[in-house]
């Protein structure tokens, strides 16, 4: 067994365990919300772990490449669904063991992103969306050059942006990244935890609204996304003018606890981005 | 890593029966499309692990078709629970 081939296994073997821990813990936990805590934050990262470890174990970099694709697209995704399917099922009124409930009775005020204007043209992106075209190929050739880049122009010229556009701000977006990845790393470990000790009576649910007023909607969203990585939440809802998150705890403590912990995610967010409204004043 | 790999399979197949047992159980339709869910995931996970067996990397449009299928079927159900609940 070569080294690779060892730390291939070793991946491999980390992302089964978690898979097993977030299948345990959608069969075990004892309410809808908490199960889809183990489902969104454990499945992802194993299946991560897995692609990597398979990766490392063929020794190529178009796979690594691969794989980093396959990993960023769950982690877009993986919140996405347990955000629709948790307010799917609030809204179905089907939680009834909360101990403290914001959104019962709350506006319900969607968030206006969409209604966006044309924006104009960006090389990053034209060549971001060549280079991930051509990983797709696997292969650096004149035709799969010309075809990203046609593919490219094509999202560039339909895509619609909320007016007063944030741009973002790379250094920020490196620190907000390490970040990101440690609360994933410390999440699963903790809905390991959970899943292994049988302490279901400690489980106290509770729904919290977080108002993010000084955010623009790019930042709520990366907030909204964290937090669904971050240990014991996940985003139930989210109310635009002013922006209002909605999150689901599984430990509840106080409402002062989980403001405070979404309240330094938003820092973080805030410097991924710098505002519209700023750009160009010192 | 024969041996791990097979041991990798057994565990997620392992993993997909615990999930399929909450899918059959629900109660609720979203208990099931989370299940479900899950399972394609594993699936994916274990395509994977054959693809790192075989020494092949076929493997990858393969598991993006079953991601992208495994969201999209959330979202769409998501969707459908809204639709038939907030009538």
């Amino acid at each position: 067994m070569t080294p690779l081939e060892l730390v291939g296994a070793l991946f491999i073997i980390a992302g089964t365990l978690l898979s097993v821990l977030a299948a345990w813990g959608v069969l075990d936990f004892p309410s809808a919300l908490a199960r889809m805590h183990a489902a969104t934050k454990s499945a992802s990262l194993g299946l991560s772990l897995i692609v990597f470890g398979a990766a490392i174990d063929e020794g190529s970099w178009g796979l690594l490449g691969m794989a980093a694709l396959v990993a960023t697209f769950l982690f877009l995704t993986a919140p996405i669904s347990g955000h629709m399917v948790g307010r799917a099922t609030y809204l179905a009124g089907r939680v009834d063991n909360l101990v403290h409930d914001d959104l019962a009775g709350a506006p319900h005020t969607p968030l206006a992103v969409g209604n966006g204007v044309r924006s104009g043209f960006s090389a990053a992106r034209l060549i971001s969306v060549t280079v991930i075209w051509m990983l797709l190929w696997r292969e650096v050739s004149p035709g799969t050059l010309l075809g990203g880049a046609a593919a490219a122009a094509v999202i560039e010229g339909i895509r619609k942006a909320p007016v007063g556009q944030d741009s973002i701000r790379l250094r920020g977006l490196l620190v907000f990244a390490a970040r990101y990845i440690q609360m994933v790393f410390v999440s699963n470990a903790r809905v390991a935890w959970e899943v292994i000790t049988p302490s279901n009576e400690q489980i106290r649910e509770a729904i919290v609204a977080v108002p993010l007023a000084s955010s623009t909607p790019a930042v709520g969203l990366l907030v909204a996304n964290a937090i669904s990585f971050t240990p014991g939440s996940l985003t139930i809802e989210m109310t635009g003018d002013p922006l209002v998150l909605y999150v689901h705890v599984l430990h509840f403590e106080s409402v002062e606890q989980v403001e405070r912990d979404v309240r330094k995610l938003e820092a973080y967010a805030g410097e991924v981005f710098q505002r519209a409204d700023t750009v160009g004043s010192p | 890593m024969d041996t791990v790999i097979t041991m990798a399979q057994l565990g997620l197949a392992a993993a997909a029966v615990a999930a399929f047992v909450r899918a059959a159980r629900g109660p609720t339709l979203a208990d099931r499309i989370v299940a479900l869910d899950l399972i394609l995931l594993l699936l994916a996970g274990a395509v994977a692990a054959h693809g790192a067996r075989a020494g092949t990397e076929l493997f990858v449009p393969a598991l993006i078709v079953v991601a992208l299928v495994a969201f999209a079927g959330t979202i769409v159900v998501a969707r459908f629970i809204e639709w038939r609940d907030g009538r």
